[in-house]
């Protein structure tokens, strides 16, 4: 199994501990990955705010770059997977607004978009092309006891036109995961709520209160800690729980690892393998029986 | 055999808070789940209440949360969300449930009136016959105008959910119909009191309430061509707008310069709060800790291969920008 | 006790048309069982008419000659001429107001073809026209709301008349259950239709002939009852309404042979015949076993018209053949029959929406009626697709003008609050304090069974006899109605009981209306007398209510200035 890695910026930046992992994993899995060292960001959804032609030729020249590759694209951020898909989803139902961005790409770039390349998040290649009997026998570390919160975050759900999420209603892909890994999923109201990332500018306040309220929730139901397809979610409820502790008045302590993160783990990988320690809130406790 | 329906039950003069009660109906062949709330009212529960009218799906009165998510009762096949022999049937959320799956609608017309939901001709101009439109220019406020005001969006809006004051989506979209509307006077007025703290700039993209809409409204990319019409019409001195630019620049280059194709986690957040200094200062603790553990993006930013073609999409975008400047 | 200058009852178009046209001159309140955007003129979906001639040459004369011929000359036709000249400014000043109408090449008001208009008049806002103007409105209504006060699920209990003239209402706020009277100069109701007491109609649960029972019971006459619309193109099943833009855009009526059967029934203008017309004729195919598969059903046929069309001028239509039926048009026929669609008949009211009690045209000092609930007549005894929008924005308009004049002139009369109260709160004990043992549901169904099978779109004498003997027995076991909800907090099954009672009291109206009524017109149809007689009939029907709730039938002529009666071809 090959595919080009887009990897999205928050793992060249503010979540490189998302990138260690996802090489572990791919690695132990025998998946081969081509790192698209040339695509762009896909835009994030804020990309349409200025222009969404913009946004949809970039990301038309994303698909381009992999289809020269011959390959489907792998992603590891569910806001990549979810507005890439978006992008795609829209061309490909369009075929003259297909022909439009492809017309403003070539001019560009020279290059065109076919519609042959599959875009997916490593949770569906893991899920349905590697599949979860394929993954058992890889784990070498049954994460026994751990009580994992799944978030799925918004991208990889809505709008359901473009979610390659059967269910989308009822999503179940990391629940999956987290049982054939050994783990415990526990279920809360706020799993396929939003994170409220994209407003951290605009209403810290607001933005704070949806990653509070997840984190919360998933206390609740028992969870030892939050697993999410999607770094920026992670960045939300990882990197601001301390101004969210604040804002509750209670401490929260709750790690919230990279989908990656935890594959890791139970295919053999140490604290360090996943950078554990550059997490705001260190995982190290939560998993102190599992890695012991 | 019968389906088991769990209706929310509630009555705001007696009861303390709702519950579910079972009722089992056997679903006849093509039934509505509003047929089949009608059968347990006429046939089972007199008492049991919930709003309807039309029954199809243009009155906007019968929208309740069906496992969770809010849909037309009306529009809804039964067996569609049925699911091993179950289903849950609960009021809108986000306003206070008066009866049963009655809620308060006052919220939802409240936030309708802030936007000011009416035509504002310019009166100076007068015309016998109807004013002239184009076909182009009439298709932009189309999608907009097939909201049925069922408050499906409002229910399942996630930023309602912590904060009352946001405009949400429905009163957004009817706002984006008077923006685009080549007959309204008010467009500037309009689009800076939209840009202005719980208004457009404060939507999440969490794309639920295009998600609910029973309609062509999709609230979602209403509120997209809001950001898109403000951002390029000069609405930018707020933290929404400025982030948007903050992605142009570190993607694409500023004036035509720079640019590395991806985003510079670095540059963004400070583009974003502007040049004010308790912005600043409030990004100042995250950013200390996350150097603390390592986590901070690098101070070099990143560049992508075959940078050149990035840039020059760009470029050439800001040339259609100027044009229609023009 | 409440003291508005003028109260209107409805908030649909006609409604909050002549709420705006009186805004900010006098104080109005509107009331409503629902909430404005919700009104049912919201459900009209393929144009309403004008003769603005933006696609073809057209002109006011055309319209208003069409529109007699379409009544089956039972309209009137001074009414019509004032309609039809109305017309256009009408739609002018609802796109000033903002309605998003479509947009033809031009860039003017987009208009198509319908049945039995001659010319394409029929302005259109894609399949949703009756949404866009409705929500325009709303939307103007929210401009004035300092100058109308909006009494939202609030239902109507009584019209307060005393000597002769009205003076205000009483109602229920289905909120809290509390009864409560609005003292007024001027009483204006747009209550709208009475098509809910069919099995198939194409009506929404609340078109259920409120305002006019309240009329009628208060002592004002009804007039045309028996003339019910039946659309041809009612989903199979339930009845909702495929719009006649579906046929205005091409589509045609194919029977289980596979024919395009109309060409026997109406040769020239085919499936764009009135649809009194086509109604019968699907009724005909289907009970000669001509139906689908011999079903009681037809097909519509669309997809020649390719899917882009489809999409862009009738997806309200292709997405509620695909939520209900699970056909999507593009690839299939949808299967359709006649649905009860619109009232002709209603309360009586002169050009200017004054009500009226008789031949000689004697008012009713302080009460106004506009739009479906009213018959003025501009219908006759069948109604011109696009015509039903177009009279509730052109009557709202004048209804408003008018209403304003009186009101500015008038004073509020005395009332007694004490026996209003009582009176009002009577019509809620009765159904409360009694136990009762007789299911509403079971009352309802029947009613709806045996309007649908013996007063729908045939009718004859021995079918309208047992109906009659059925309501009675149906009105007998309605007074020992079983209401299990004694709450006051939005007792909706109160509200529902309430409204049976008044499909109960119209359908006795209707079947007396059709069984004095020996001939055939319009939507009026006797198997028994097939033939429209002039001679006789050529006047309109007015119901009153005598003693305990008898009817009594009397009779009043047809304004014909124009156009003398002459077979009805197309």
């Amino acid at each position: 199994m090959r595919y080009a890695l887009f990897t999205g910026c928050v793992a060249k930046g503010a979540g490189r501990e998302l990138m260690n992992a996802t090489i572990f994993s791919a690695d132990r899995l025998g998946i081969q990955l081509n790192e698209m060292k040339d695509a762009s960001c896909c835009g994030a959804g804020v990309m349409d705010d200025d222009n969404h032609f913009l946004a949809d030729t970039l990301n038309a020249r994303t698909f381009s770059l992999a289809e020269e590759q011959g390959l489907d694209i792998m992603t590891i951020c569910g806001t990549c997977q979810g507005v890439m898909r978006t992008a795609q989803t829209k061309m490909d139902n369009n075929p003259k607004y297909k022909e439009k961005v492809n017309a403003q790409l070539k001019a560009d770039t020279g290059r065109v978009y076919a519609g042959k390349v599959k875009v997916k998040h490593f949770y569906q290649i893991v899920n349905d092309e590697y599949g979860l009997d394929n993954l058992k026998l890889r784990v070498t570390r049954k994460l026994s006891g751990l009580k994992v919160a799944p978030f799925y975050g918004c991208y990889v759900l809505r709008p359901h036109e473009s979610s390659d999420v059967k269910v989308a209603d009822k999503p179940d892909y990391l629940e999956k995961l987290i049982s054939a890994v050994g783990g415990t999923a526990v279920d809360y109201p706020e799993k396929q709520k939003c994170c409220g990332f994209p407003i951290l500018m605009a209403n810290k306040s607001n933005s704070l209160q949806l990653s509070g309220n997840a984190i919360v929730g998933a206390i609740k139901a028992g969870a030892d800690c939050i697993v999410t397809p999607c770094p920026l979610c992670h960045l939300n409820m990882d990197s601001y729980q301390p101004e969210i502790e604040g804002m509750i008045g209670e401490k929260l302590n709750l790690p919230i690892l990279h989908y990656p993160q935890l594959l890791a783990l139970a295919l053999g990988a140490s604290l360090d393998d996943i950078k554990a320690n550059t997490h705001i809130v260190r995982p190290n406790n939560a998993l102190k029986e599992i890695t012991a | 055999m019968g389906a088991k329906f769990f209706v929310s039950r509630y009555n705001s003069e007696v009861d303390a808070k709702a519950h579910l009660q079972e009722f089992t109906v056997v679903v006849p062949k093509g039934a509505t789940l509003l047929d089949c709330l009608n059968i347990i009212k006429w046939e089972q529960d007199g008492t049991f209440s919930f709003r309807m009218s039309c029954r199809s799906a243009i009155c906007g009165s019968c929208a309740v949360r069906v496992n969770g998510h809010a849909r037309l009762a009306c529009k809804t096949q039964a067996a569609d969300v049925i699911v091993d022999g179950e289903v849950t049937i609960e009021p809108l959320g986000n306003l206070p449930v008066i009866r049963d799956l009655i809620v308060d609608l006052e919220p939802f017309w409240e936030s309708l009136e802030r936007v000011k939901p009416w035509l504002v001709p310019d009166e100076t101009k007068k015309f016998d016959r109807e004013r002239l439109q184009s076909h182009h220019d009439q298709l932009k406020i189309d999608a907009a105008s097939t909201c049925i005001m069922c408050g499906s969006c409002y229910s399942d809006c996630n930023v309602l959910n912590v904060d009352k004051m946001f405009l949400g989506p429905a009163s957004l979209a009817k706002a984006q119909r008077f923006v685009f509307d080549t007959r309204d006077s008010e467009k500037e007025a309009r689009l800076d009191f939209l840009s202005q703290v719980n208004g457009m700039w404060d939507c999440t993209h969490c794309a639920e309430c295009s998600t609910r809409c029973p309609t062509e409204a999709k609230p979602l990319e209403r509120i997209i061509e809001l950001r898109q019409e403000a951002v390029n019409s000069g609405f930018t001195n707020n933290n929404g707008a400025r982030h948007v630019l903050g992605f142009r620049e570190s993607i694409g280059g500023f004036k035509g310069k720079g640019g590395g194709g991806m985003l510079n986690e670095n540059y963004l957040p400070l583009r974003s709060v502007g040049l004010s200094l308790g912005g600043m200062l409030s990004l100042l603790p995250v950013g200390i800790r996350m150097i603390m553990r390592g986590k901070n993006p690098p101070m070099i930013p990143h560049i992508i291969d075959k940078i050149g073609e990035v840039r020059k999409m760009f470029r050439r975008f800001d040339e259609y920008r100027k044009e229609g400047e023009k | 006790m409440r003291k508005h200058d003028v109260v209107i009852v409805g908030s649909g178009l006609a409604g909050l048309r002549a709420a705006i046209e009186m805004a900010g001159r006098v104080d109005v309140a509107v009331v409503t069982k629902v909430y404005p955007s919700r009104s049912h003129s919201g459900a009209a979906q393929g144009g309403v008419a004008a003769a603005m001639a933006n696609s073809s040459e057209d002109s006011v004369e055309s319209h208003f000659f069409d529109t007699v011929k379409g009544s089956d000359y039972l309209g009137d036709q001074d009414a019509i001429e004032m309609m039809t000249k109305d017309a256009p400014v009408t739609i002018t000043e609802l796109e000033k107001m903002g309605c998003v109408f479509s947009r033809d090449e031009q860039g003017r008001i987009a208009q198509r073809e319908f049945g039995g208009h001659s010319h394409p008049r029929a302005c259109y806002a894609a399949d949703r026209t009756g949404h866009a103007l409705l929500h325009t409105l709303f939307e103007q209504s929210m401009k004035y709301k300092k100058n109308i006060t909006f009494y939202s699920e609030f239902y109507l209990l009584t019209l307060i008349m005393e000597e002769g003239t009205a003076r205000g209402i009483t109602m229920m706020n289905i909120k809290n259950g509390d009864v409560e009277v609005i003292h007024a100069k001027t009483v204006l109701f747009a209550t709208g239709g009475y098509g809910r007491a069919f099995k198939i109609t194409s009506n929404a649960f609340a078109c259920t002939g409120d305002g006019i029972m309240t009329a009628y019971r208060a002592g004002v006459p009804v007039e045309d009852m028996e003339f019910v619309q039946f659309h041809p193109t009612g989903l199979y099943g339930q009845g909702i309404l495929m719009s006649e833009a579906c046929r205005g855009e091409g589509g045609y009526l194919l029977n289980g042979k596979g024919e395009r059967f109309m060409e026997k029934y109406a040769k020239s203008k085919m499936e764009l015949a009135p649809r009194d017309i086509v109604s019968r004729a699907e009724q005909t195919e289907i009970n000669e076993g001509r139906g689908i598969d011999g079903k009681d059903f037809i097909n519509l046929e669309l997809r020649h018209l390719g899917r882009e069309k489809i999409l862009e001028r009738l997806p309200q239509i292709r997405q509620l053949a695909i939520d209900f039926l699970g056909v999507d048009c593009i690839d299939h026929p949808i299967p359709i029959q006649p649905t009860a669609h619109y009232s002709m008949g209603g309360i009586p009211v002169d050009v200017d929406c004054h009500v009226i009690t008789d031949a000689e045209k004697t008012k009713v000092p302080g009460f106004y009626a506009a739009g479906e609930c009213a018959c003025v007549s501009v219908h006759g005894a069948n109604r011109l697709g696009t015509n039903s929008l177009l009279d509730a924005s052109v009557f709202g308009r004048r209804a408003g003008k008018a209403a304003l004049e009186f009101t500015l002139k008038a004073k509020h009369e005395k009332i007694s609050e004490a026996d209003e109260m009582r009176k009002a709160k009577k019509r809620l004990d009765d159904l409360l304090v009694t136990p009762g043992t007789e299911s509403a549901n079971d009352i309802r169904t029947e009613l709806k069974e045996t309007m649908s099978t013996h007063v729908g779109v045939y009718r004859t004498e021995e079918g309208l006899r047992f109906a009659q003997g059925k309501l009675k027995a149906l009105r007998h076991r309605f007074k020992n109605v079983r209401v299990t909800d004694k709450g006051k907090l939005f007792n909706t099954e109160i509200i529902e009981a309430l409204e049976l009672s008044n499909m109960l009291e119209y359908s006795e109206v209707i079947v007396a209306g059709a069984m004095a009524r020996k001939e055939s017109r319009g939507g009026h149809a006797r198997v028994d007398y097939p033939k429209r007689d002039d001679v006789n009939f050529l006047r309109h029907t007015l119901a009153h209510r005598i003693g305990d709730g008898a009817v009594r039938l009397k009779y009043k002529p047809v304004s014909i200035t124009k156009y003398q009666p002459e077979e009805r071809k197309y």
